[in-house]
């Protein structure tokens, strides 16, 4: 046990924390062109698909190196890239399940913000039980036309490209009879309605697909397949971002404790009140105990192990965090907490947000809600810790037999 | 950067766990409970024999020089068999005590004897203030010859009634100092104080003008402050310690009791209420895990944020560690509740380390002031 950075490892932050300090963008970001400008900086900068093969782009990085850089722009709060889902979701399926032709078809495009991506798996009717997905492709000979309804499509609005399962067999059982695809989003079949969420923001759509068409190079791994591939992609993002999801709360509490501080009830300041000093210690000992456990996710990663069902365990235990420490900041800012507008500027209230913007607490707070819904709520991943940690037996399920429809 | 246990950890944990599966069983710890000493003197050999009791004392002081991470492997081990005995009592408070305090004379006399078993110890932490920070100590120790006449009251010593020495904070006219005193000595009056764990000790030591030599001062007169502060995190972290292990315990047994017990013609643990609990449980069990070998590493670095890491384990282990064990006899249902199922053991030496050596509301006061600055 070892907890200390090695000498290399010192270095190379030093260097990211120099390159940031030349080339963060002065102003705050508000198109998407301007993001698009500053994704590319990145991506020069060699911070951006680090961990992908340099035959296609990367930087064949050590997963500590990409912690280190998420870490160090966290703590820069410097504005995210954009393509969200095509470098954290689909560039890494492609890496691992793809063919060369699609590596040097599309990551390169994905890391320069050529091509901005989308992920297109929830259904109406297939949220948490996502192997009841009901879209259809239907093999055409030379290509495959896709019939059905996708939703709550994180930057489907903006997506040039989108990582899709469908259903090619529907004789077969619910798990057996999806596969994966890449389809062109900028086709006449595709329609994408934007969704308004309780942010009053609308980064998710809805996408409805008729005789949308995918080509036969465009199917990922093989027929049937496509289960298998979903269940690995959920895990690829994780460890990259262990610390610096951290370092961002670490930042939102810095900024707590500057407006307790300033904010005073009765005349007294409310860090001097023994309740609000309760609260900021709680928040501190949890948000601690989520590093502490980033770096034993570190820890496996370094080793190329991957964490598995832990995964669920640190997913589990950071979504709730966050939620807590949102409630928690409410409280301590009591009525000022929810405003989006008017509060006295000498508070000053604003804060980095879950999407690395210049916010509010209000905006943050709502986010928050969002971290144990997607990508496997919290009761779903209590399931997998349950059946594949703890061994406890499954429960009788009603859909376990029988073909999908 | 490595957060995990080197090998010669994994084996320090794999023998400490197989020797306790023999020879502390649950009903070593339930036999305990009506012994007037509390524990087992020819375990205690065992225990000597093996190095444990020498886990942190430096080789030429007869130990194995081992750190904080392999003395909190070990504890863990021991709250995981509810073993009753003065462990941490005379490992942690009186060897990590007199280490951090202690002339070389004192070391030299006292440290081979708790190694070899042959000598217990404690230290007096508590008095009527209920207060953990040394500050707040009382005591006085008035300066009579070339020694002092020490009086003042100290509640929840741990394990007095067997210790050949206790580490007693008292206020001298240089300032806080630490003195030994021998609980058998005319003029200390221990009595007993029974909580829930029959196989946690602890007394009320009532010391009225009680002589002691200039040999009797830890280190020099007016320099305890630093001292006991140094140590109150290192008894924190190793309560927080056998605190996971009690709580591991409780969720090993609540899962293989979900696995086979059977209502509704199914085994409980496939219903969400039970499952889910679980999952929560071995949540908050993985990052007690975190903190506490954070925390025990942390120390022993010297890192910057040592002092801040034992209060953040203490004050979250103190709360994990009571759900989980708190959850784990509602998972058993009617049969956790009895006195013949072993559980309550656990739970109950979980229960008992909670409020000492700081409560997790002590600790988080702590927390702030190191975060945001004094009040
Ligand atoms: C902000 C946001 C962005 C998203 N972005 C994307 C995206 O880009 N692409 C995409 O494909 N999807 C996306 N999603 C969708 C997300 O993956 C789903 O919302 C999620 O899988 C839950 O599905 P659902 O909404 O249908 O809820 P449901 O599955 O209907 O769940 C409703 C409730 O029932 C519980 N529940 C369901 N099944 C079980 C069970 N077996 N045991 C116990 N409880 C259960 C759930 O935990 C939840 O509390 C996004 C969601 C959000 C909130």
């Amino acid at each position: 046990m070892d907890l200390n950075y090695t000498p290399e490892d010192v270095a190379f932050r030093k260097s990211v924390r120099a390159w940031l300090e030349q080339n963060l963008p002065r102003n705050p970001i508000r198109t998407l062109e301007e993001r698009r400008v500053w994704h590319r900086r990145l991506y020069e900068g060699g911070y951006l698909g680090m961990g992908w093969p340099k035959a296609y782009g990367g930087g064949d990085a050590r997963p500590m190196e990409q912690a280190i850089v998420a870490d160090e722009l966290a703590r820069a709060s410097a504005p995210a890239p954009t393509n969200g889902l095509g470098l954290g979701i689909v560039g890494p399926t492609i890496v691992v399940h793809g063919t060369d032709a699609q590596k040097t078809r599309y990551l390169r495009k994905i890391l320069a913000a050529e091509e901005l991506w989308c992920q297109l798996y929830s259904e109406p009717n297939a949220g948490s039980d996502l192997a009841a997905l009901r879209t259809r492709a239907e093999d055409k000979g030379d290509h495959f036309i896709v019939n059905g309804q996708k939703t709550w499509t994180s930057a489907g609005s903006i997506a040039d490209w989108g990582l899709l399962l469908a259903r090619t067999d529907p004789a077969v059982a619910k798990h057996k009879g999806i596969t994966c695809f890449l389809i062109n989003m900028r086709q006449p079949g595709i329609e994408v309605r934007p969704l308004k969420q309780i942010t009053g923001s609308s980064e998710f759509s809805e996408v409805f697909m008729t005789s949308a068409r995918v080509e036969k190079t465009d199917q990922i791994g093989r027929l049937g397949e496509g289960w298998a591939i979903a269940q690995t992609t959920l895990g690829y993002e994780r460890g990259g971002r262990a610390l610096a999801r951290i370092t961002s709360y670490a930042s939102q509490y810095g900024r707590l404790v500057e407006v307790a501080r300033r904010l005073k009830r009765h005349g007294r300041p409310l860090i001097d009140d023994p309740v609000i000093r309760q609260k900021l210690g709680r928040i501190w000992a949890e948000l601690e105990v989520e590093r502490y456990g980033a770096l034993r996710t570190l820890t496996l990663l370094e080793r190329g192990e991957h964490p598995g069902a832990g995964g669920s365990l640190t997913k589990l235990s950071y979504s709730e965090f966050e939620k807590r420490f949102m409630e928690m900041a409410m409280e301590i800012l009591g009525p000022y907490g929810q405003l989006t507008e008017g509060a006295p500027e000498e508070l000053r209230l604003e804060i980095d947000t879950a999407v690395g913007e210049q916010g509010t607490w209000a905006y943050a707070f709502l986010w928050s809600r969002a971290g144990t819904i997607y990508a496997g709520s919290s009761e779903i991943q209590k399931n997998v810790i349950g059946e594949r940690i703890l061994g406890l037996p499954k429960e009788t399920r009603a859909d376990r037999v029988g073909g999908a429809r | 950067m490595n957060f995990s246990f080197s090998e010669d950890q994994v084996l320090l944990r794999n023998s400490v766990r197989s020797f306790l599966d023999e020879h502390c069983r649950p009903a070593h710890p339930r036999a305990m409970m009506d012994d007037a000493r509390g524990y087992d003197p020819a375990l205690w050999n065992e225990m000597a024999k093996l190095g444990w009791l020498g886990l942190p004392v430096p080789e030429q002081h007869g130990g194995a020089g081992l750190g904080l991470v392999e003395l909190c492997i070990a504890i863990e081990e021991l709250g995981r068999a509810a073993y009753p005995g003065p462990y941490l009592a005379t490992v942690v408070l009186g060897g990590l005590g007199l280490l951090l305090g202690g002339s070389a004379a004192q070391k030299d006399r006292w440290l081979p004897a708790i190694a070899s078993g042959e000598k217990r110890a404690s230290a007096a932490l508590m008095e009527d203030a209920l207060d953990w920070d040394p500050a707040s100590t009382a005591a006085t120790a008035v300066t009579a010859g070339d020694g002092w006449t020490i009086s003042g009251v100290k509640r929840f010593v741990p394990w007095a009634h067997v210790a050949d020495i206790v580490l007693v904070p008292a206020r001298s006219p240089e300032g806080l100092s630490l003195f030994l005193v021998d609980p058998k000595q005319a003029g200390v009056a221990l009595r007993r104080m029974v909580g829930i764990d029959l196989c946690s000790r602890w007394s009320e030591m009532r010391i009225e003008s009680v002589r002691v030599g200039a040999d009797a001062v830890v280190g020099q007169p007016g320099t305890a402050g630093p001292v006991l502060e140094s140590l109150l995190r290192r008894a924190a972290v190793c309560a927080s310690a056998e605190m996971l292990g009690a709580a591991r315990r409780c969720l090993d047994m609540s899962v293989e009791y979900a696995k086979v017990r059977e209502q509704f013609g199914q085994p409980i643990g496939s219903f969400q209420a039970i499952r889910h609990r679980c999952a929560e449980m071995l949540l908050e069990v993985e990052n007690s895990h975190s903190a506490v070998y954070y925390a025990a590493w942390a120390l022993e670095a010297g890192a910057e944020d040592a002092a801040v890491a034992a209060s953040i384990c203490k004050s979250y282990v103190s709360e994990s560690a009571r759900r989980v064990c708190g959850d784990s006899i509602q998972v058993h249902g009617g049969i956790g509740f009895t006195w013949e199922y072993d559980l309550h053991l656990y739970m109950k030496r979980a229960k008992a380390l909670e409020p000492l050596f700081g409560d997790a509301e002590f600790h988080r006061e702590l927390i702030t002031r190191h975060v945001v600055g004094a009040r």
